[in-house]
């Protein structure tokens, strides 16, 4: 028997084997794909459907006007509006100074670095609810409330955004740096021509999640504003709950409806994320 | 005699002068609330019709998420010292701010406080003064499923047979199908506390100094509630879900709710009825729920403070809290609402309301203590580990008993 050639049984082998392995595949998306098909299902049910027992999987009757009865609850365009412009503001501004901060403590050296980093850290540890109080006193006085400087600037810099960055930043080796300054590179352009690119993973690892965070953010929204001509996708959502009872088939409307951004941007960045996830270590 | 009249005419003075301060210029005042999308058109509807009589004033209603958001931002804007004009509150979040509150009741006529049916003025007074004033009220009644229950349960003993009787394990696979009952003892401790108020109970003594719940009187209530725990669902979702899946028979929740269980009955193929609850051993009251209105002094001007005074005026009108009782399943807050042609009519074609609103008029609301919130956790917890079988009615009272002393200091 030549072993550059494969058996018959070799072959059935190795076929059996992807036929389990994309049977797994294929139950694990579909597990993981449940909660959606529930969603843009119950969307489109009547309201009697919702609840029943046993489930109904398929509406009877497809209610398309569940999307125009839900999006008239509340005005989504502008919410959608003001989604969008935080989001978009707060990532690339929070991107930019944990950027900035992350290569200082990950390749400068200078008096106390370990200690305000270590400071930094800790501040991670403060609960934000209970900062909710001083931080709305704190922005009524600065005269934001209602305004979209208070939804963005005090998001234009996160810990995590920084400690995330500087560990992969370490992981580039000091001798790049070193040849760089030799040549002549300053440092903000080593920065953003050789540390930069080669970060790109954990750079669209930390714009997604702040894209994600800002795009979902309810409380801190609901909080610092109070018209509606500044509130956000989330805050429309939670129209649809009471103490006594859910719309769900209009809620699950209007979440198809604030997911679709999301899964988009998620469609086009989802290469470098899972990469940058995976190399920075974060479950 | 004369210095009360002098009290009296200065009084008049004040609230002419207020509504002259109203009718002269524009003013435009914030109304926080946390009504969702059902009810948001009626309260819009309710407002559109006050600044059509009150062309000056304009109102910025503002929806701020659930209760509990709308309670975190009130203390914010307490403390950063930007309230809005008016807000729905609860009773026990007035407690600690009711300094800053500018008092409805000094500004209403003898005949508008005595109108607001008695259980409520008393939930709404505060150092004898009525400082807030009913909003939107619910009522705990009996919901049950007319095939199953033809005659609704009268009284506690009945209440817990007909419970037994219908707990059933149609397929005999060892786990029960259909229970009697069901409790949300994590959301909903205000079961308990019906039980409690049904024996002559209390949380505490009427000035506050004692913990009294876990006396005799709610160790009944608690024993009661734990020998229905057998024939009970115990969840932590909306019992409209387990209703339409056909696994309660009957369930004891607030009046607001009856849209969502209504829907529920219909989508299971049931008609729905709706009773008083059952009768305790001392009375037949259930707890009324749901906020009251406050106008806030701080920060403000008088033309607001005014202007607010005057929706929440506006509000209690028989005609609006009908319209917005018949609109979004609350219950009137005013004698007058109930004697009224339109709720007479109202009641008479919708079969549900009677025992809603015989209900209503004897009903008993939350302590005023500034606790509560936390207090009523601590019930929750115990109640729910009780009906759980986790803990005996007697230890889950002593826990609870412990837990709320530590809150009165």
């Amino acid at each position: 028997m030549n072993s550059g050639y494969l058996t018959k049984e070799s072959l059935l082998r190795q076929h059996t084997y992807r036929l389990i392995l994309y049977l797994l595949l294929f139950a694990g998306c579909a597990i993981m794909l449940l909660p959606f098909f529930w969603m843009v299902m119950t969307s489109l049910k009547e309201e009697s459907e919702v609840l029943r027992m046993p489930p109904q999987w398929i509406p009877k009757n497809w209610q398309w006007r569940n999307y125009l009865r839900a999006w008239n609850v509340a005005p989504f365009g502008r919410y959608f509006f003001n989604s969008f412009v935080i989001a978009i503001t707060t990532t690339i501004g929070e991107v930019a100074t944990c950027i900035l901060a992350a290569y200082a403590f990950a390749k400068m050296r200078f008096f106390g670095k370990n200690v305000i980093f270590a400071i930094l850290l800790g501040t991670l540890m403060i609960p934000g609810e209970m900062l909710l109080i001083p931080n709305y006193v704190t922005i009524t006085r600065l005269g934001w409330y209602n305004r979209y400087e208070a939804l963005i600037i005090p998001w234009l810099a996160s810990v995590f955004g920084i400690f995330l960055l500087r560990q992969f930043f370490r992981s580039i080796p000091d001798e790049l740096q070193d040849a760089a300054r030799i040549d002549g590179c300053s440092r903000i352009r080593f920065l953003w021509q050789i540390v930069a690119p080669l970060s790109k993973p954990a750079i669209m690892t930390v714009a997604l999640l702040k894209f994600l965070g800002s795009w979902n953010a309810f409380l801190w929204v609901l909080i610092m504003t109070s018209s509606e001509s500044m509130r956000t996708v989330p805050v429309g959502l939670s129209l649809f709950s009471s103490e006594v009872g859910t719309a769900y088939e209009q809620l699950m409307a209007a979440s198809v409806l604030a997911i679709i951004p999301v899964l988009i941007l998620f469609l086009f960045t989802q290469k470098q994320f899972i990469e940058g996830v995976a190399r920075t270590g974060i479950k | 005699m004369r210095s009360t009249r002098f009290c009296v005419l200065g009084l008049m003075v004040v609230f002419l002068f207020g509504l002259v301060a109203v009718a002269e210029g524009p003013v435009t005042i914030t109304f926080w609330h946390a009504m969702s999308s059902r009810h948001q058109p009626n309260l819009q509807k309710l407002v559109d019709d006050f600044m059509a009589e009150y062309p000056n004033v304009t109102v910025e209603l503002s929806y701020q998420g659930g209760y509990g958001d709308l309670q975190q931002k009130i203390n914010a804007a307490v403390v950063a010292g930007n309230p809005p004009t008016i807000a729905q509150v609860y009773e026990n979040w007035v407690t600690p701010i009711v300094d800053i509150l500018y008092p409805v009741g000094l500004h209403m006529t003898e005949e508008e406080k005595g109108d607001i049916i008695d259980g409520l003025v008393r939930s709404n007074t505060y150092n004898g003064v009525l400082t807030t004033v009913p909003f939107n009220k619910s009522i705990m009644v009996l919901y049950y499923r007319k095939d199953l229950v033809p005659i609704p349960p009268t009284d506690w003993q009945e209440y817990l047979d007909m419970s037994k009787e219908l707990t059933v394990d149609s397929d005999g696979d060892g786990t029960i199908d259909q229970f009697g009952t069901g409790f949300r003892p994590a959301a909903n401790p205000e079961l308990f506390l019906n039980f409690l108020e049904e024996t002559g109970g209390s949380i505490l003594s009427e000035d506050w100094s004692k913990v009294t719940i876990n006396n005799s009187k709610g160790l009944q209530a608690m024993e009661y509630a734990a020998s229905l725990a057998p024939y009970s669902l115990i969840t932590s979702e909306y019992m409209s879900n387990a209703f339409q899946a056909n696994q309660v028979c009957m369930f004891i929740d607030t009046s607001a709710g009856y849209y969502y269980n209504n829907q529920a009955a219909e989508a299971a193929g049931c008609e729905m009825g709706v009773a008083r609850v059952p009768m305790g051993p001392v009375n037949q009251k259930s707890m009324i729920q749901g906020t009251n209105l406050a106008v806030f002094d701080k920060n403000q001007t008088q033309a607001q403070k005014d202007a607010g005074v005057l929706l929440a005026r506006f509000l209690l009108r028989a005609e609006n809290t009908v319209y917005w009782a018949e609109k979004g399943g609350y219950q009137p807050v005013t004698k007058s609402a109930y004697e009224s042609e339109e709720w007479e009519n109202w009641v008479a074609t919708h079969e549900y309301q009677q025992a809603m609103s015989a209900q209503m008029l004897d009903g008993f609301s939350q302590i005023l203590h500034p606790n509560y919130g936390d207090m009523r956790y601590v019930i929750a917890t115990a109640f729910e580990e009780v009906m759980l079988a986790e803990a005996t009615p007697l230890e889950g009272l002593a826990s609870a008993a412990l837990e709320i002393e530590d809150l009165l200091e």
